[in-house]
């Protein structure tokens, strides 16, 4: 579906990373699905930008955004009022909310879908930890919020702060054994790290990739999953981490 | 709107070209509404694709190394082409082959079910076959007499413009037996990782950056007895027009459908404007 929104809100979170809100009703979508933002109407850059989305409240809906490249810089150069133009909701989010002591493991803007998430469990009662890790503390996002809803929020930065670490490293200080189901979202690497811990309960993995249509045409965004290429925008951005073979 | 190509009529000389649209069934309404449909490439044998990277883009366009991920044609033809054809019937299947005996014998597991073939002899981002039986004339002809010896539907030849004259290997093809022409196909591009030093992908070039050249390729080909199918970066429907005007016959809308998968219906509405 294509959408044409008016921009209400937009703000700044943190060091290259901004929300931007707009409202668009009876939408009703699942944490890890994503929209395909149009940067701007100049056929450079051509493609759309897969955003996911970070909060959706009664037809308000939060992306949080990091510039990455200059499409999301255009993005940024947004003003409340302006239009922007969206397609989606596209993917599969996590549908049905299991009732198990959770982990969240954000890394980065890994945090955007992943504060969705956490959004629902505390919605559903779910006890959570939120564990995330940036590289410097100006990029630690919606601290407030997630300290807010969650049991136990940790944070790591990986320069700068007195305590430094990656989400990885701090996941080995903590007990492991409380929690019954993972989520992750963040870089490939991260990603990679945490599947070569081998955790003891399963792990869900949003990931993140450059889409070429975001929504099932292209066959662009090829993952590897159990043996077989399956398409990041349609069959996932969610899939079991232990399931996902990374290319070298 | 109407055209007629092939002693066939289409509704609109708008058609989706092969590959970013998949089989088309996403998008009912859009693959509905086009003058004819042109599916992904269809080999003999099912085929995975690339590995990932599989799309990096450029300015005004995009590179693509899917490497032809299909079912396969038993596949294609039992599950997939039905549905296609509930939607809109004028549909062609792209044919693409890695070796010479390979497309007649696509061609001939699917039959008559379909308005016509589109032969990829252009196809960047395979090892084998592909591209490189569209930049030697001898092959592509070969390919042509082989096929239409194995059906007598419309064929259709879809030509490179990659390090060769697309003009000598279309007269080739028609006088080998094809019905007619389609370009361009992707352009060779590639990009590299800074960090590794090594390239990040090779594959084919596509998007409004390439449409220059394409209109040339398809005005290189004005005399050709054969209609064409123009193609390469269609945006609007000024774009679809300068294809008219440059000599084709209709126009196949490729890589906007990634930025906006409602475009083909925006520009046949903006058409019709044109037309009225």
């Amino acid at each position: 579906m294509e959408h044409i929104v008016k921009i209400q809100t937009l703000r700044w979170l943190g060091k290259d990373i901004f929300a931007i809100e707009f409202f668009l009703p009876k939408i009703n979508p699942s944490p890890g699905q994503f929209f395909q933002v149009r940067t701007g109407d100049s056929y450079d850059p051509f493609l759309n930008r897969p955003i996911s989305i970070a909060a959706y409240n009664r037809g308000k809906c939060l992306l949080v955004i990091k510039i990455r490249g200059r499409g999301t810089r255009l993005l940024s150069e947004k003003r409340p009022g302006e239009e922007l133009i969206i397609y989606g909701p596209f993917g599969k989010g996590i549908e049905k909310i299991e009732d198990r002591k959770a982990i969240i493991i954000a890394g980065g803007i890994g945090v955007a879908p992943l504060f969705f998430l956490a959004q629902h469990l505390y919605k559903y009662g779910i006890d959570f930890t939120f564990l995330y890790g940036t590289k410097r503390k100006e990029e630690l996002v919606l601290k407030g919020n997630i300290i807010r809803i969650s049991r136990e929020a940790i944070f790591v930065t990986e320069m700068g702060s007195r305590k430094r670490a990656t989400v990885v490293s701090a996941l080995r200080e903590i007990n492991l054994s409380d929690y019954r189901i993972g989520y992750a979202c963040g870089p490939k690497e991260m990603l990679k790290e945490l599947k070569s811990l081998s955790l003891p309960f399963p792990v869900y993995a949003f990931c993140e990739d450059f889409l070429g249509c975001g929504c099932g045409l292209c066959l662009g965004c090829a993952i590897r999953y159990y043996g077989k290429y399956r398409r990041i925008c349609e069959d996932g951005p969610v899939f079991e981490l232990k399931g996902i073979e990374f290319e070298e | 709107m109407m055209v007629e190509i092939f002693g066939l009529k289409f509704k609109n000389p708008v058609f989706l070209a092969s590959g970013v649209f998949g089989f088309g069934l996403k998008y009912p309404m859009v693959t509905a509404s086009v003058g004819a449909f042109f599916t992904k490439g269809i080999t003999l044998i099912p085929k995975n694709g690339n590995p990932p990277p599989r799309i990096y883009e450029t300015h005004c366009g995009l590179i693509n190394s899917v490497g032809l991920e299909n079912p396969g044609v038993k596949e294609f033809t039992k599950s997939i082409l039905p549905k296609i054809k509930k939607l809109n019937n004028r549909v062609f299947v792209n044919v693409a082959g890695f070796t010479f005996d390979e497309y007649p014998r696509i061609v001939a597991e699917i039959g008559e079910r379909v308005t016509g073939f589109e032969i990829n002899i252009s196809c960047p981002n395979v090892k084998e076959g592909g591209v490189l039986f569209g930049q030697n004339p001898k092959s592509a002809k070969k390919i042509v007499k082989l096929v239409r010896r194995e059906t007598k539907l419309p064929i259709i030849v879809k030509l490179t413009a990659n390090f060769c004259d697309p003009l000598v290997i279309a007269e080739v093809c028609i006088e080998a037996g094809a019905d007619g022409i389609s370009l361009i196909n992707t352009i060779y591009g590639m990009a590299f990782d800074p960090i590794n030093k090594r390239p990040l992908i090779i594959g084919g070039l596509s998007g409004p950056a390439i449409k220059p050249f394409a209109l040339y390729c398809v005005y290189r080909l004005r005399d050709l007895k054969a209609p064409i199918i123009g193609m390469g970066g269609v945006c609007s429907a000024r774009d679809v027009y300068d294809f008219l005007l440059a000599g084709a016959r209709a126009v196949g809308v490729g890589s906007i459908v990634l930025r906006d998968p409602y475009a083909p219906l925006k520009i046949i509405k903006e058409l019709k404007e044109y037309y009225e």
